[in-house]
């Protein structure tokens, strides 16, 4: 292992010019599944692309509860910040079907489906999202059972992470230590420049695809940029949060009264756990349709599903005669506590990577990093 | 090992009613395979799975040392309804085991205090029955105490009614209801399970506590039990959640930053000491 990071270190940062963006999916469309960013209705989402989807020179302007795509100055092709996909959806789809049955009195088959299609491969995976995907990995790999589908997914699956240079409005990830810039946990890493793209492999696979590509030797002067253009999207982002107490601060106000006060605002749609990189959170159910039932022969048949579910759902913690969270304030609390202090209990890991997609995506602009400075007000 | 994550077929042997609303059904797991390979501990549960309603977690109520593998349930839900509807010869699927269960080594050489409250008595017969069936295997030394409290609502209302007369020689059993029925004979307790504590002298150095039941009284034998001296680290409480997955990865049962479904359901008082009095955590 030792070696084989020095091997690449040996290699690392290599400079690719930008009209030759086009040889990397080129070369990645026959064994891959492209997924990056391109725009549907009006914003930035995550889906199967090609080089000229990428809505190179467009800008977002996100604020608490808004976000707006206009064509902008800037030069660079990922001129824009994370939209509300995460890499999430296509890791751990919203939707999923787990296996069909068919069942009688006397016996009951189970078949897991196959996976169908190319590996996939993710393009543009921001610093904030990298790290999420770290957890992801925690979560869906490391527990007392892990889950096949995801494990399989994300086996095969390439992931060519890039540098931030813009943040978006609602951006902390420099608080939160995961970034602007990406330092690991990919297959390949990308750092836009005035001409070129600073390219670097982070895994075996990584150097694969990047032998494939027309590289030129990169100059101190092009480290010297990537270096400057992390140093001026950190000095960016407008929003931060102070960490340093967390969780402790959580776990000392879980009887503030704040969350009280959030949840008059709150209105339980569930968008920031939709659009939370690091959520989770699925419920499992049947799904039989009234073709599958025999009630003579008491057959059953039909697909056992899991889909995303969310904390703010009122019947998350819902057991016979009883709710543990009937109160927003609860299932408010619950969501944020889980975020910032319970995550890195459970997984070693934040469950907030400062990525702001929350914030944008509230419809009344409930703010994270606002809501936890309130929190620090002991009154 | 197999993947506890997909269902696995088990044929119910017979299904006993215990209460107006309870009743235990007794499980043979299909394959030859999982069933070597299966192996529990008193406190753990399962998850049991009717084809197209859905999937519940239950506690399973048999010690490993029984023949046969029983759930004790009551019909609250879609699930157990459906579950109450079937006969013997039935197949259901099956996950498990999940969780941990109770410290039983930990116990052994110590005063076991039983609290259960309600159906809390499901997995801790599961460590009664693992009592007696291990008690004549011990030769050497004092029998440490084994103590039961149960309290239920009406004695309609106590599971197991039948079998505790059975254990008279080796555990002692206490038992209690919050409201007599009138018309039904009743010579035991009235009143809260833990009102029961005030009967009994117990021994604070070498006393360990296994509680199951309401929330509440679990957390009023926590005071009760720490007022005795009894210290947290050696009260364990078996906790209910809404379990989905099983295996920690669906966020339904967490308790704080617990999973109860891998990281309980049973817990150390000591664990989860700043956690227990807050409201809907």
């Amino acid at each position: 292992m030792k070696k084989l990071k020095k091997k690449l270190k040996k290699e690392l940062k290599k400079e690719l010019k930008k009209e030759h963006i086009g040889f990397l999916f080129s070369t990645l469309r026959n064994s891959h599944k492209i997924i990056g960013p391109k725009i549907e209705q009006g914003v930035v989402v995550l889906g199967e692309i090609d080089v000229h989807d990428i809505p190179a020179g467009y800008e977002d302007h996100q604020k608490g509860g808004s976000y707006r795509l206009v064509k902008g100055e800037r030069p660079e092709i990922f001129s824009f910040s994370t939209g509300p996909d995460s890499f999430k959806r296509f890791l751990s789809p919203p939707v999923i079907e787990m296996f069909a049955f068919k069942s009688s009195r006397t016996g009951m088959a189970i078949t897991v489906p196959e996976r169908q299609g190319k590996p996939l491969a993710f393009i543009g995976v921001r610093a904030c999202d990298l790290a999420a995907l770290k957890l992801y990995d925690r979560v869906f790999l490391e527990g007392p059972e892990k889950d096949q589908r995801y494990a399989s997914l994300r086996k095969d699956s390439l992931v060519i992470a890039l540098d931030c240079s813009y943040p978006g409005d609602n951006c902390f990830c420099h608080a939160m230590g995961t970034g602007p810039s990406v330092t690991d946990g990919f297959d390949m890493g990308l750092a836009e420049l005035n001409e070129s793209f600073l390219v670097e492999a982070g895994t075996i696979a990584g150097q694969r695809l990047l032998d494939g590509l027309p590289l030129e030797e990169a100059t101190e002067g092009d480290r010297k940029e990537k270096a400057e253009r992390t140093e001026r999207c950190r000095g960016m982002m407008k929003k931060s949060i102070r960490t340093d107490d967390l969780p402790r601060l959580i776990y000392r106000s879980l009887d503030h009264p704040r969350w009280m006060d959030i949840a008059e605002r709150d209105l339980e749609c569930g968008n920031c756990t939709q659009v939370c990189p690091t959520c989770f959170c699925n419920s499992r159910y049947d799904l039989v349709r009234l073709a599958g039932i025999s009630p003579r022969s008491r057959e059953v048949s039909g697909t056992r599903v899991r889909k995303w579910d969310s904390c703010f759902s009122r019947n998350f913690a819902r057991v016979h005669g009883g709710n543990f969270r009937p109160s927003r304030r609860a299932r408010y609390r619950q969501w944020m506590s889980h975020k910032l202090a319970y995550t890195v209990e459970q997984f070693g890991l934040p469950g907030c990577v400062g990525c702001g997609r929350c914030i944008t995506w509230c419809p009344v602009g409930i703010d994270i990093t606002e809501e936890m400075e309130a929190l620090r007000d002991v009154r | 090992m197999y993947d506890r994550s997909m269902p696995f077929e088990a044929t119910i042997k017979w299904i006993k009613k215990e209460t107006r609303d309870t009743f235990t059904s007794a499980l043979k797991i299909s394959s030859r395979e999982i069933q070597r390979a299966y192996r529990f501990i008193p406190g753990q549960f399962n998850m049991l799975y009717v084809p197209g309603i859905g999937d519940v977690p239950i506690s399973i109520s048999s010690s490993p040392l029984d023949h046969d593998l029983l759930h004790t349930v009551r019909v609250a839900g879609d699930v157990t309804t459906a579950l109450s509807g079937l006969r013997a010869g039935d197949v259901i699927g099956m996950r498990g085991p999940f969780g941990r269960g109770w410290p039983l080594e930990e116990a052994e050489d110590l005063d076991l205090l039983i609290v259960a409250g309600g159906l809390g008595i499901a997995p801790l017969r599961s460590v009664a029955r693992h009592i007696l069936k291990t008690h004549a295997a011990k030769k050497r030394g004092v029998h440490p105490r084994r103590i039961l409290l149960y309290g239920a609502k009406t004695p309609k209302d106590i599971v197991f009614r039948d079998e505790f007369p059975r254990y008279r020689d080796i555990v002692e059993v206490f038992l209690t209801v919050d409201r007599a029925d009138p018309e039904e004979y009743w010579r035991g307790e009235t009143g809260l399970v833990t009102k029961l504590f005030d009967r009994l002298s117990i021994d604070p150095l070498c006393t360990i506590a296994f509680v199951c039941g309401p929330e509440i009284m679990m957390q009023t034998s926590v005071r009760e039990l720490i007022l005795r001296e009894v210290p947290e680290e050696r009260i364990f409480l078996s906790l209910e959640r809404n379990m989905n997955c099983g295996v920690g990865l669906c966020g339904h049962c967490f308790f704080g930053p617990k999973f109860v479904c891998k990281d309980g359901p049973v817990f150390r008082v000591s664990e989860i000491e700043g956690l227990m009095g807050i409201k809907e955590l």
